[in-house]
């Protein structure tokens, strides 16, 4: 217990508490001058209304977006909704800067989509950009789109199937108990995913760093991680205790709203299936138009990167002649791209593996034990969860880049900030999975005569293994392809993937960053198959 | 010689009083049961006993050795007790094979392998299991799981046998089966038994005594005959098979007989040791009414349900309702009138204190 108090204590708590310390410091003493200076130049507040206009845009999208899916394959007649569902899902398993890099593709200057636009209409230019504020809220939308999704499809599936029957035997039609009954039980369902929707566009970096900073468009991520190029470490943690606030202040509201949830308890975990609505004409037309939205939102993307991995060099014509496998060998042979290959695989293992014991720990402290006190670390460990990537990079950059313990240019201090950001995850997957093993089970294990170690040997963790399995994946995939922090913090030697990816992509080569991308794309499709086959489903996107 | 010694144990949940000053013991071969509604404390005082909760006060005894004491902070860890343990949802460890279950406690101990061998087998004789013991708890039913369950909890030999509602997950069939089981193998290993159910017929057919608790307390300890013809209060009588209660009042006392007008004038001699006088309910079980033609007591049978080894009644007298068991071969029609006499009744204080 002492342990792994001590052990969040200085993974999670000191850093974040350096954040909020220096952001009222100046030149060693208490000011309020890098507030100040947030609002006294336009472009610092700038970024601060960008990022919240940019989030609200997003997260009315992703709603009408969500909603409008969720709707359609959980509780109509459409064919193949299984299918049509795994695809939808399948672009959150890819980074959000993957995805930024994949529309570039295809609808930036040049992109394949642009280009045959021009082709059809004739057109000088196409009529958009892709870098900016427009270009950013479509890709973070079609990134995020898929929270709302899933909380609105659940709830959609979770409802009792009585409360719309007896609103129809009340003598109710089809869209008087779709708009009286189904979607006021669903609506809190809706703000949720609405709010994560909100809360996912505001800590993202990639997706504005890459669309954004070109077009001299910054929110508040870009323009920490400006801030800190600079370096003005008093302006970087302002801006981040910022951050920090619109996060909290929305995570508050969305646990108001799961509260407001279970306090009418109608979506109840029932397994009778709500009728399905007959779409009869619309049936075909219906399902080639979502057809249509998941091909070009999930397949597209991924095709568009393989494609560019594929080509000679970017922009050259689309002919069997320019494809070529060079990129890849390029790859494999590039030392940087090597070496960034063997620290993300260290940093995901380590990360995972230290992650899930230490997860493993305060869960059964907290789960099993349930000792005075547990509760208190497991709440700490979880606060790295409502705090953007960004800011926990600046926390460990202030917590252990300074003497007498300096980690800065390790590949130490990437890992601490791996660990502070994967921790609130493993110690989510290993509660639950704690909580499945009944605790009677280990009750007849003490009843039996087994002290404390033999029961945690032979009970408890063979019990647990699949989903401490699932777990371990699940901290190890988006450690492997992670960008946010390991671009704040890394230094020549500590490339991360990620890192190279954005690098190769922000100077141009894009056939490479594209190779490398898809690489591990195949490994992350292939690592989310694996732990949908070990949880059944549950886990995994 | 007492087994199980239980002095004064109270257990709170914050403001929530689970188990208020209960005091009992077990003897020896005794298989003695805790009977109670859901939420009376029966469970919080057999999980106490087995060390899985710490008593907020008093004294646990098990054999000679003090397993808990708050006034000298003594709490003896459950891996410690000599005790075994069949718990409400059998908990046989899904990832171990019927063998490695039962096999646990003693490979714990670090027996000889062929001890341990010879061991099980003859423990999953005991319960009739030796053909299964390859078999996952997966591929076992709920009666195979409680049989393994129960083999795990007899092979440490333990000196206390603590059965948490074995038989409530079993379907009705079952449960009176086992009944006779669980009482047989307690008859050859004599082994004692402590027992928690809600189910007061189980409680009944299976122990030798046992303790009626509500809210936390302890009502009545006795043998079974005891508190189906003695229950010493209405929470007692009405709890414990089925009991019809109507007003009446007492209108004399003679030695441990007292005279009760009921019904309307209707006038009864019951046997009662209490000094209650004036108004109280009398308390009469269904079968000890009986239906005639010609009884003293005027009534109209209102509903009639044939449970095959015996029938019965609701019928309506002086604005009462009334159950009444008579054999099978007394048959009235609904809505017919017929008469009752009262062989047999009790007197409560007709308001609770």
């Amino acid at each position: 217990m002492a342990a792994a108090g001590a052990f969040v204590l200085l993974i999670v708590i000191y850093p974040l508490w350096q954040v909020l310390f220096r952001s009222f410091l100046d030149a060693g003493v208490l000011s309020l001058k890098s507030y100040q200076k947030v609002f006294s130049y336009p472009s610092y507040y700038r970024a601060l209304l960008n990022s919240v206009w940019v989030s609200c845009a997003t997260a009315a999208m992703c709603v009408v977006l969500g909603t409008l899916l969720a709707f359609l394959v959980t509780r109509t007649d459409l064919p193949l909704k299984k299918t049509l569902r795994t695809l939808l899902v399948l672009p959150y398993a890819l980074p959000s800067f993957f995805a930024a890099i994949a529309w570039i593709q295809l609808l930036g200057p040049q992109g394949y989509l642009a280009r045959l636009v021009l082709q059809v209409f004739g057109f000088a230019t196409v009529p958009w950009s892709i870098y900016g504020a427009g270009g950013i809220v479509f890709v973070l939308t079609v990134h995020y789109f898929i929270l709302v999704f899933i909380t609105v499809a659940g709830a959609l599936e979770r409802m009792d199937a009585s409360l719309e029957e007896a609103a129809r035997a009340s003598g109710a039609g089809t869209s008087q108990i779709m708009r009286q009954i189904t979607l006021p039980l669903v609506l809190p369902a809706i703000m949720a995913g609405g709010l994560l929707a909100f809360i996912g566009a505001l800590a993202n970096f990639g997706i504005p760093a890459l669309l954004g900073m070109r077009a001299r468009f910054f929110v508040l991520t870009t323009s920490i991680y400006y801030a800190l190029a600079i370096p003005d470490f008093g302006l970087a943690t302002a801006l981040s205790s910022m951050l920090v606030l619109v996060a909290l202040l929305t995570m508050a509201l969305q646990f108001g709203i799961q509260r407001g949830e279970s306090r009418f308890t109608v979506i109840s975990g029932k397994a009778v299936h709500p009728s399905e609505l007959k779409l009869r004409s619309l049936r075909y037309p219906l399902f080639l138009l979502i057809s249509a939205v998941v091909v070009f939102i999930s397949i597209l993307p991924i095709l568009s990167m393989v494609l560019t991995a594929l080509m000679r060099y970017w922009g050259a014509p689309l002919s069997a002649a320019n494809l070529t496998l060079q990129n890849f060998a390029y790859v494999l042979k590039f030392e940087t791209a090597q070496r960034a290959i063997m620290n993300s695989l260290f940093l995901g293992a380590v990360s995972a593996t230290v992650a899930m014991f230490v997860g493993t720990v305060i869960s059964y402290l907290h789960v099993k034990a349930k000792l005075k006190g547990s509760r208190v670390l497991d709440f700490l460990a979880t606060i790295p969860y409502a705090v953007p990537h960004t800011v926990i990079a600046i926390a460990m950059i202030l917590a252990w880049a300074r003497p007498p313990v300096s980690l800065y240019g390790t590949l130490w201090i990437i890992l601490v900030a791996y660990l502070a950001v994967y921790l609130p995850f493993a110690v989510r997957t290993t509660n639950s999975t704690l909580q499945q093993v009944h605790d009677s089970l280990e009750e007849a294990a003490k009843a039996s005569g087994a002290k404390l170690l033999p029961r945690l040997r032979d009970i408890i963790l063979p019990l647990a293994r699949p989903g401490m399995i699932a777990g371990w994946i699940l901290v190890f995939m988006p450690a492997l392809r992670e960008l946010t922090v390991s671009i704040l913090l890394y230094a020549y030697h500590t490339e991360t993937i990620g890192v190279v990816v954005y690098n190769m992509q922000d100077a141009g080569y894009r056939e490479i960053a594209a190779a490398l991308a898809s690489i591990v794309m195949g490994l992350l499709i292939l690592g989310n198959t694996i732990i949908r086959k070990l949880t059944g489903g549950i886990a995994g996107f | 010689m007492e087994k199980i010694r239980i002095i004064n144990l109270s257990k709170r949940y914050g403001k929530v009083v689970a188990a208020d000053a209960v005091t009992f013991s077990v003897g020896d071969k005794e298989f003695f049961s805790l009977l109670g509604p859901s939420g009376c404390g029966k469970s919080t005082v057999l999980r106490c006993v087995a060390g899985l909760e710490e008593p907020t006060e008093g004294e646990i005894y098990i054999g000679r050795t003090r397993m808990n004491s708050t006034a000298d902070r003594i709490s003896v860890p459950t891996e410690f007790r000599p005790i075994g343990m069949v718990f409400q949802n059998y908990a046989i460890w899904p990832h171990m094979t019927v063998h490695g279950n039962v096999a646990y406690p003693l490979k714990l101990k670090k027996l000889a392998q062929d001890l341990i061998e010879s061991k099980v087998k003859s423990a999953l004789h005991t319960v009739g299991l030796e053909r299964l013991a390859d078999r996952y708890p997966s591929q076992l039913s709920g009666g195979e799981q409680q049989r393994v369950a129960l083999a795990r909890a007899l092979i440490k030999e333990p000196e206390v046998l603590l059965l948490d509602e074995p038989l409530s997950n079993l379907d009705a069939k079952l449960r009176e089966q086992m009944r006779f089981e669980l009482k047989d193998l307690q008859r050859r290993t004599g082994i004692p038994i402590l027992y928690v159910t809600h189910d007061q017929a189980e409680a009944l057919a299976m122990s030798d005594r046992l303790a009626v608790m509500n809210v936390g307390r302890i009502v009545q300890v006795g043998t079974p005959t005891d508190i189906y013809t003695r229950p010493v209060d209405r929470f007692v009588a009405d709890f414990i098979g089925l009991m019809n209660f109507v007003p009446g009042r007492i209108i004399s006392r003679e030695g441990e007989s007292a005279t009760v007008e009921f019904f309307s004038g209707h006038r009864l001699s019951v046997a009662d040791r209490s000094d209650l006088g004036g108004e109280c309910l009398v308390a009469m079980r269904p079968e000890d009414i009986s239906l005639s033609p010609t009884g003293p007591i005027r009534c109209r049978v209102e509903v009639r349900s044939y449970a095959g080894h015996l029938v019965d009644y609701k019928i309506r007298a002086d604005g009462a309702v009334l159950r009444v068991q008579t054999a099978k071969t007394e048959i009235y029609q609904e809505g017919e009138e017929v008469g009752f006499a009262v062989e047999r009744a009790m007197l409560f204080a007709a308001r609770e204190s």
